[in-house]
């Protein structure tokens, strides 16, 4: 019997070692791998937090064959996590990831990293240590970003087939935005080497603290070539994104600067987006095109968090508007592996829109009426008349089969890197 | 400039987007107004943030005056924010610009940029997402907001925020009358704004002019704002030349502007001296990569000349070069095809004719003798009425006149000269120093030789 899973965690570089704390456990019967979960794992991870390898379980007879397939599922997961990703890496970033691999009989462990970004790198040796308590007390970053973007839909585009292209490209634009901005970290606008944990003894009883993070873009770029009149484009349509998003980031405990804190939070802050227009524009292409909703305002999924058992860490989920907050419990349970209870799962940081506008005009709005029936606060149970699209979202999920899973140890490990 | 005046200036670009509908011109200018309307909102919510150039401080004008730094609170006064400031070493600049400080008003401004906050708490909810499907015509530019608002220096951080806050509403506005007012079909000319310092005690004014359209076509609205601040109809202010140029932003062409300023007046008893008026450029020996050493120099003091009438705004065209200057004299019948790349002198009469046909510009010629006392008034008066450089060729050598001084209780006169001759780099020390650039005594006038002067005049125009 197989076990596999996905190590998720923060890197944290001190100095010349690399020293890492992961999130491990032991997971149920995997069989197959799909390429569709890693994403959506990685989805359901705030800033900070990142999938950052793979392990496997195997009889000992298959070590050796665990060794290729944990090299090839590794490069797969990074392809497959950074495709849609809207933000560049920096050079201080460690593109090494983790491959774990667990004989079932001895519980021997042999840990590997390899470097994504370089497909022909060879395995480097780790050591594997199991350490208790690092994780109680990351601190944790908090922000909530308003949108107001509208991107034009050019002559040349139809709606809906070019409404992923123009939505990436408006998106690319803000990200490029956030990314370059100011970021205040409590109030105060500190050079990057700063340690913002400053002044705590060593020992103390570790408290997690929360900082507040602020973003500041200026107001418009400059223009680059010297214009004297204003752009003229024709436009068949436009795509307004509007409202307010939720983020949260984690820092690793041991020493965090200002620099990775601003770092993690605008990361966050243009994940948390593009996951949720993803998700919804997966929703409409596996829903097929209804013309009805062409000027409705569209409720893109909404995040909520989930604390991780026995952790003051969260991790997040995306409500689409027909959901409840039992769905969001299933999946969590199918994806990581662990029971959340229901009224454990914080709803309110991002407030439900107001009933969309509808245009008069389009008759087509009945289907779209229906979807939008359970648009309130937590519906205990689903609605009773289960509409199409909340159909599609159950069989969605539970037709894939249960892939790679993320493993949770309740004690925190930190795995120490041999090489330089 | 106002004593105990601190100068703040607020730049950002503000993004302009509206969609067009039809190309009607009663819908296009509602759109226009209504996106210029929500910008003025947008200016006036919290979000806004002002960030202090070169300094870690942010305030946010419309939470009245709140800043980062915990030293400055709102209700400090202005001045304490140039604490904040960050300068790079300038001390031995301050020992030069020190006398300069006095003069210019415009030294120890405060920059300030434009920013917004995203992350400032607002009611909104969770994302939405509304597909619109109307065909239309997408208009889009950035604003490039400049504003510049004098204040006393103990008004406070918050007042100073809401006066900031007030410009950047008053410059959309102008900004929408000028776009309104030159917009042809969809086609709209972005509003750019300049800043005038005039004469007292009109002072600081900043007018917003439509890009592309060139100052000649642009004399009706000169006209109106020279009668609205009462200003002489017979020469320009308001030209985009005249801009005032900041101390901070270095010329960017290399050329020294008024290397005279830097000079101690001449040591001369009850001595008043009668300067050049307004901005030009030294121009001399072996510059632009032409060696015209031995035989340029009353191509650089036209060069001078031109330099002024660029910068006050009376003509476009850049400073000619010898070429040019050569190229015009064949071109009015003075000289011959083989002048042409020659390395041939000319003199003030040369000058004259190259200023008439290049710019458009006449000039006196004066005859002087002997080192003449007498042409001291003509000087002293030109100075006063046309404040234009003068050229002085004779015997073999060619200068520029930038002021003349006299005594009255001694009688001795003194004369600002700027000397084309030099051939070194763009150093202001030397320059000065070495008396390129100087005070010079009859002395300077060779008693055995003629001299002839082009005096070049003001064109009446605004």
């Amino acid at each position: 019997m197989k076990t596999s899973g996905l190590l998720v965690g923060s890197h944290n570089i001190t100095q010349s070692k690399h020293c890492e704390q992961s999130l491990v456990s032991q997971s149920h019967s995997v069989i197959m791998y799909n390429n569709v979960c890693f994403l959506k794992v990685s989805r359901m991870l705030p800033g900070g937090m990142s999938v950052i390898g793979v392990f496997l379980v195997t009889p000992p007879e298959l070590s050796k064959e665990a060794q290729n397939t944990l090299r090839r599922l590794i490069f797969a997961v990074d392809k497959h996590i950074s495709k849609g990703r809207l933000w560049s890496l920096t050079e201080e970033d460690v593109t090494e990831k983790v491959t774990l691999h667990i004989c079932s009989k001895t519980r021997k462990v042999v840990c590997r990293t390899y470097d994504v970004r370089d497909p022909k790198s060879s395995a480097k040796p780790a050591d594997w240590k199991y350490q208790s308590g690092v994780c109680t007390s990351w601190p944790l970053l908090t922000c909530s970003v308003g949108l107001n973007l509208v991107f034009p839909v050019l002559e040349m585009h139809v709606l809906p087939q070019d409404m992923e292209k123009c939505m990436k490209e408006g998106l690319q634009t803000w990200a490029k935005q956030i990314e370059d901005g100011l970021c205040l970290i409590n109030g105060d606008a500190m050079p990057g080497e700063v340690e913002l944990l400053g002044g705590q003894k060593k020992n103390a009883k570790a408290v997690q603290q929360t900082f507040r993070a602020q973003i500041l873009i200026p107001m418009a770029e400059p223009q680059s070539e010297r214009r004297l009149t204003a752009s003229v484009k024709v436009c068949s349509g436009s795509l307004t994104l509007k409202g307010m998003v939720q983020c949260r980031a984690y820092l690793h405990s041991n020493k965090p600067r200002a620099k990775h804190a601003t770092e993690v939070i605008k990361r966050d802050v243009i994940n948390t987006v593009s996951s949720r227009v993803e998700m919804f524009l997966e929703d409409l292409l596996m829903e097929g095109e209804d013309k009805g909703s062409v000027g409705v305002q569209q409720v893109l999924p909404r995040r909520v968090f989930a604390p991780v058992p026995g952790m003051s860490l969260c991790v997040c989920d995306y409500m689409f508007p027909d959901e409840c907050v039992s769905d969001v419990s299933d999946r969590l349970k199918e994806m990581l592996d662990w029971e959340t209870p229901e009224d454990s799962i914080d709803t309110s940081q991002e407030a439900v829109p107001e009933a969309p506008t509808i245009d008069l005009k389009n008759t087509v709005v009945q289907k779209n009426l229906k979807a939008k029936s359970t648009l309130d606060a937590r519906p205990k149970t689903p609605s009773e008349d289960p509409t199409e699209a909340h159909k599609s979202h159950k069989t969605y999920y539970a037709g894939v089969a249960m892939a790679a899973a993320i493993a949770l140890l309740a004690t925190g490990t930190s795995l120490i890197y041999l090489s330089d | 400039m106002v004593v105990g005046n601190i100068i703040l200036r607020l730049r950002g670009s503000l993004e302009f987007k509206c969609q067009l509908d039809s190309t009607d011109v009663p819908h296009v200018q509602k759109v226009i107004s209504r996106t210029f309307e929500a910008l003025g909102s947008q200016v006036k919510a919290e979000s806004l943030v002002l960030s202090l150039s070169s300094s870690p401080v942010f305030l946010w004008p419309n939470k009245g005056g709140h800043a980062t730094a915990g030293e400055i609170s709102p209700n400090r006064p202005c001045k304490d924010l140039q604490q904040l400031i960050q300068t790079d070493d300038q001390e031995s600049s301050r020992k030069k610009s020190a006398k300069k400080d006095k003069n210019n008003p415009t030294a120890g401004i405060i920059n300030l940029t434009l920013m917004t906050e995203v992350t400032e708490p607002g009611v909104l909810s969770a994302p939405t997402l509304l597909r619109g499907s109307k065909k239309h015509h997408l208009l889009q530019t950035t604003l490039p907001m400049d504003c510049v608002v004098s204040v006393l220096s103990s008004e406070s951080i918050s007042v100073v925020c809401g006066t900031l806050v007030g410009a950047l509403c008053s410059q959309l506005g102008d900004m929408e009358k000028v776009a309104l007012r030159h917009m042809k079909g969809t086609a709209l000319l972005i509003p750019q704004p300049f800043h005038f310092l005039l004469p007292a005690p009109v002072g600081l004014v900043t007018v917003v002019y439509p890009a592309g359209v060139p100052d000649s076509q642009l004399e009706t609205q000169r006209k109106e704002l020279h009668s609205l601040f009462e200003l002489p109809d017979d020469r320009p202010y308001l030209r985009r030349a005249n801009a005032l140029h900041f101390p901070d932003e270095p010329y960017k062409d290399g050329y020294l502007r008024n290397p005279h300023v830097h000079l101690n007046h001449p040591a001369l008893e009850n001595g008043k001296p009668y300067l050049v008026q307004g901005v030009y450029s030294y121009h001399h020996y072996m510059q632009d990569r032409v060696d015209d050493n031995g035989w340029g120099c009353a191509y650089r003091s036209l060069q001078t000349i031109c330099s002024w009438f660029q910068q006050q705004g009376y003509v476009e065209r850049a400073v000619p070069s010898h070429k040019e200057i050569q190229q015009a004299l064949v071109e009015v019948g003075d000289k011959q095809g083989s002048f042409l790349g020659s390395r041939q002198w000319i003199g003030s009469i040369e000058v004259a004719a190259v200023l008439d046909q290049l710019l458009g510009v006449t000039s006196k010629i004066m005859f002087v003798s002997q080192g003449n006392a007498e042409c001291f008034r003509e000087l002293a008066n030109h100075f006063l009425s046309e404040g234009t450089p003068i050229m002085i060729g004779g015997g073999v050598l060619a200068h520029t006149i930038l002021g003349v001084a006299w005594s009255e209780t001694t009688g001795q006169i003194r004369y600002l000269i700027l000397d084309p001759h030099y051939t070194g780099a763009e150093d202001l020390q030397v320059i000065t120093d070495k008396g390129w650039c100087g005070w010079k005594g009859p002395e300077f006038w060779d008693q055995n030789a003629y001299y002839n002067l082009c005096l070049p005049q003001r064109p009446k125009t605004i």
